[in-house]
């Protein structure tokens, strides 16, 4: 019986090792020298926000600098070639913890929501990578506190959008800061047509000291709720927390009583958010410090926000270092779901670090980059790829940066310039990237779901503004496709409309419009 | 034998009078200690929960020590109070003050701000920052009005009471904590009715810290020293004892009314979420404290003993459960009972027999009933901040037989392993309990 059992085992096939792509660090030639600084008060923070302003197609960086400068870098690479940035003063403030862009006011050119240990702003864009601060004339209270998630969506039938805003420690208590949390804020417009400036802000309390938010329709009811991680270490009573955001209504926290929500309590650093294992639902990875959590829904049926955490069975744990030498656990703030070796399978990234001179962790803990494979169990390749810096990472963004099709990466380090990578090594697979526009509110059409086939299944991407570890970006939305020459694929736009499935071509950049054929863009 | 009022006030009296006070004076430092022995409690409560090493045997350590140097930092200066070198195992005598007037409140919170610092040297950032900001308020509040030298030479006294006790504590065998308390390497047993991993926690593969039975234990002769008699033979077939004992746990979780998963979920306790079962025990004291506002010698000597009797009956306890190395009731029920069952509360990450938080507790009634007396009632508002409202209990007998009681309801212990985890607590207890605190 043993000797048959091994028979099989040898004859079942085994899995092709995931194609590793490779990186090439260019932080200094590309002139990046930004450095996220500060003590005690910018040890959470350190968010990268991707975007163009420029109206060339390519994403700018805007890089937080904590205790430093922050710094808009403008986008001057060429197309394939290496990266190139021009430094500016556009948006250098100090304070700054992380950034998202966002078009708030739905005039075609994105805005930049800066959060910051302090008072929050909303620079409003002017084109040409100009800003001019808006926070006053949008009725926008910006607060003076420890600000560390965000999360922006159009809620039904708004012209102007609804900002969550995720708030950390009351900074003044010294001896005594656990259990003080201070208030996350909704911010939703201010009543009346067309409304150009949001209402007073709205507690969402309890508060339990967010470290990332996102809106997303967990349950495919086409309405969203507002996702919440939170970090253990400060709150009491507190767990993890979704809020129903019916329109018109106040806000209502998910319960176990009413909706059967389930306790979870974790030191919640960010969430990245995909439909892993194609059951038409978005999985939320939760980052943490030592284990790191992958929830799927149980039973999409019952109705109920029961999840499973199968990280362990996917080897997304991703516990401790798994090179450098330090066996530590890991702390790990912002994770992102996408393609980086264009197999058509998603991959991840964490960006590692410690908090600080927290001796039982982790000193020296490398980036991960988790390739996805065929059969769900993801395989770690961040050293093998270049990515497994000791910096002690926090935010992070893996966008294409010179647009040649293969997703670059930008970190923000703690007390170290942060870092840029190429992507250089070349990949068989083919990819697609596409850009969502609509006329009206919501120009970028935030609250979308692209749907794309993945054989006989569809994997489902809702299009978020949030989420990771106070680090977001908007522009070209990346998506491997393996083999296939083409990649099928529908939009399902925030008013509910369903657009056609599209054939697209692999190796294209296409701008998605609601009731309109696809049109391919070229760089100028 | 528990104190009595007389008592209470010889002990109040003695002290300033030796350092030639007057009455109101004393009185008033007296105050101070006080103060500064229940904020730094305090403070070390929250910095128990917040690190990353401080499970509940590491928990219990710490307040062990974190007791008796407070009790020792007392009595190096008080005749009427007795050290417990000589009663502990391997304390050797304290050093003795230097010739010159010391003020109480700066020797105390010296001993404490050194013995904490030390204690908690790996907590994080915040907690550093905590410890700084404590040190400087309570250095600030302890001084107030004392003369340089005289604070100056209480500091030396309290430092080196301090020293003298975590010289001790490094040799106990439970100084390092690696990989918070887990081992890299684990080769499970191979019976059925052997533990094995209830956790999807990566970390959680391997028992909480399998080796701390071999610590050198405070007052107990030994970690087997109150061993628990054998559990319910192990038996899968039903109507078995063993059968039976994990289909109560299964049914009790099925039928749990509201009262029972909030007593549940009082009594919880988790590490890092929480100042641990010990922990719990020692918020209790310093809300009776601050109730009945008791003299500083009584509650550094209540809190000496309670951390003496709750770190033994943690050594004591490991030594029982990696002895019999059962599997928890989730595991049994799992592959016997029901394959989809989970329990309300998570299963810690270590055998099941004996009970860890039965027998701290069993261990921690026990003292406390000795020290403060039978049926004394109290009300436990340890989790308000976390949204529980206080329990009342008539005696700490019935709030331990509760926590006991919690395990069950928390689908994460066989009742066979409360009630044993009881009665090995209260044995360990008579150890801490025989401690003479005063001369």
């Amino acid at each position: 019986m043993r000797a048959a059992l091994l028979t099989i085992a040898l004859a079942a096939p085994a899995l092709a090792e995931p194609v590793v792509p490779t990186f090439t660090e260019e932080t200094a030639s590309a002139g990046i020298d930004t450095v996220f600084d500060g003590d005690w008060d910018y040890m959470v923070g350190g968010g990268v926000a991707t975007f163009d302003c420029s109206g060339d197609g390519f994403p700018e960086l805007f890089l937080s600098g904590g205790a430093g400068p922050s710094a808009l870098y403008l986008n001057r690479s060429a197309q394939g070639g290496a990266l190139a940035f021009q430094k500016t003063e556009a948006v250098t403030l100090d304070a700054v913890l992380g950034a998202y862009p966002l078009d708030i006011d739905s005039d075609g050119v994105r805005d930049l929501v800066v959060l910051r240990l302090g008072e929050n702003l909303l620079l409003r864009g002017l084109g040409e990578c100009r800003f001019e601060d808006m926070t006053q004339a949008w009725g926008f209270d910006g607060g003076d506190a420890w600000s560390t998630a965000f999360a922006a969506i159009w809620e039904r039938d708004q012209t102007w959008p609804t900002l969550a805003i995720g708030n950390y420690v009351d900074r003044k208590e010294e001896a005594f800061p656990w259990g003080s949390c201070t208030d996350n804020w909704l911010h939703r417009p201010e009543s009346g047509p067309e409304t150009q400036r949001f209402a007073p802000p709205i507690p969402l309390t309890p508060s339990h000291c967010a470290l990332s938010m996102l809106f997303t329709d967990w349950n495919r009811s086409g309405q969203p709720g507002l996702r919440v991680s939170n970090d253990r270490e400060y709150y009491k009573g507190g767990q993890e927390q979704m809020w129903h955001l019916e329109p018109g209504q106040p806000p209502r926290l998910y319960t176990e009583a009413e909706d059967g929500w389930k306790r979870l309590r974790i030191w919640g650093m960010g969430i990245a958010s995909a439909d892993v294992n194609l059951d038409g639902y978005p999985d939320y990875y939760l980052t943490s410090m030592a284990d790191n959590k992958l929830q799927v829904l149980k039973d999409p049926a019952s109705g109920k926000p029961d999840f499973a955490d199968i990280a362990f069975k996917s080897a997304l744990t991703a516990h401790r270092p798994y090179t450098g030498g330090d066996l530590r656990p890991s702390t790990a703030w912002h994770p992102q779901f996408a393609d980086v070796n264009n197999d058509g399978l998603l991959d991840l990234f964490v960006a590692k670090g410690n908090v600080a001179q927290m001796p039982d962790f982790a000193a020296k803990d490398p980036n991960n980059l988790l390739l996805g494979q065929p059969d769900g169990v993801f395989v770690e390749a961040g050293d093998r790829a270049g990515v497994a810096s000791f910096g002690i990472a926090r935010g992070a963004q893996l966008v294409d940066l010179n647009l040649d099709g293969l997703l670059d990466l930008a970190v923000v380090n703690r007390w170290e310039t942060a870092q840029l990578w190429r992507q250089t090594g070349a990949l068989d697979g083919g990819w697609v990237q596409v850009r969502l526009q609509q006329d009206g509110p919501n120009r970028d059409a935030i609250g979308s779901v692209i749907e794309i086939r993945r054989g006989d299944k569809v994997e489902r991407h809702e299009i978020a503004s949030g989420g990771g570890h106070v680090s977001g970006s908007v522009g070209w939305l990346h998506f491997g496709l393996g083999t296939s020459a083409a990649a099928e694929m529908r939009v399902l736009w925030p008013d509910g409309t369903e657009g056609d499935w599209l054939t697209l071509s692999a190796r294209s950049f296409q701008i998605l419009r609601p009731d309109q054929a696809p049109e391919t863009w070229t760089a100028e | 034998m528990p104190f009595h009022r007389r008592q209470v006030l010889g002990f109040t009296i003695a002290a300033p009078f030796a350092l030639g006070l007057q009455p109101a004076l004393a009185a008033n430092r007296a105050e101070v200690s006080r103060e500064v022995l229940l904020m730094w409690h305090k403070l070390i409560l929250e910095l128990v929960r917040h690190t990353a090493t401080y499970s509940p045997p590491v928990a219990a350590r710490a307040f062990a020590y974190i007791g008796i140097t407070a009790h020792e930092a007392l009595a190096t200066g008080n005749p009427a109070l007795r050290s417990l070198a000589g009663q502990l195992t391997d304390l050797s005598p304290l050093p003795p003050r230097a010739a010159g007037q010391h003020d109480e409140p700066c020797v105390l919170h010296a001993a404490l701000a050194a013995v904490v610092a030390s204690l908690f040297a790996n907590t994080g950032p915040t907690g550093q920052r905590a410890m700084t900001a404590m040190a400087r308020k309570m250095g600030e509040t302890a001084s107030d009005g004392i003369t340089g030298d005289a604070v100056a030479r209480s500091v030396a006294a309290g430092q080196a009471v301090a020293q003298h006790i975590l010289a001790w504590a490094a040799t106990d065998g439970g100084a390092v904590i690696e990989n918070m308390g887990f081992p890299m390497d684990y080769t499970p047993g191979t019976r059925p009715q052997d533990w094995v991993p209830t956790s999807l926690i990566r970390l959680q593969q391997a028992p909480l810290l399998p080796q701390w039975a071999q610590n050198r234990p405070f007052a107990l002769p030994s970690a087997d020293a109150c061993d628990a008699p054998p559990h319910p033979a192990y038996d899968e077939t039903p109507g078995s004892d063993f059968h039976a004992a994990a289909l109560e746990v299964r049914d009790t979780f099925t039928a749990l009314t509201d009262e029972q998963k909030l007593i549940a979920r009082f009594w919880s306790d988790d590490p890092m979420l929480t100042s641990t079962p010990a922990g719990h025990w020692i918020d209790i004291v310093l809300q009776i404290a601050d109730r009945d506002a008791l003299p500083v010698e009584v509650i550094s000597a209540t809190l000496a003993k309670l951390g003496v009797a709750q770190a033994d009956a943690f050594i004591s306890c490991w030594s029982t459960k990696f002895k019999y190395n059962l599997l928890r009731p989730v595991t049994y029920i799992k592959r016997h009972i029901d394959p989809a069952w989970e329990p309300l509360l998570i299963t810690p990450p270590h055998p099941e027999y004996t009970s860890g938080h039965s027998t701290q507790s069993g261990a921690a009634a026990a003292v406390l009933t000795f020290s403060l007396g039978e049926n004394f009632a109290f009300d436990d508002a340890t989790h308000v901040a976390e949204g529980f409202a206080p329990r009342s209990f008539p005696s700490f007998t019935a709030a331990a037989e509760e926590a006991a009681m919690s395990r069950l309801y928390g689908g994460i212990h066989y009742r066979f392993g409360n009630e044993a985890g009881l009665d090995q607590g209260r044995a360990v207890a008579a150890y801490a309990a025989a401690l003479r605190t005063e001369a």
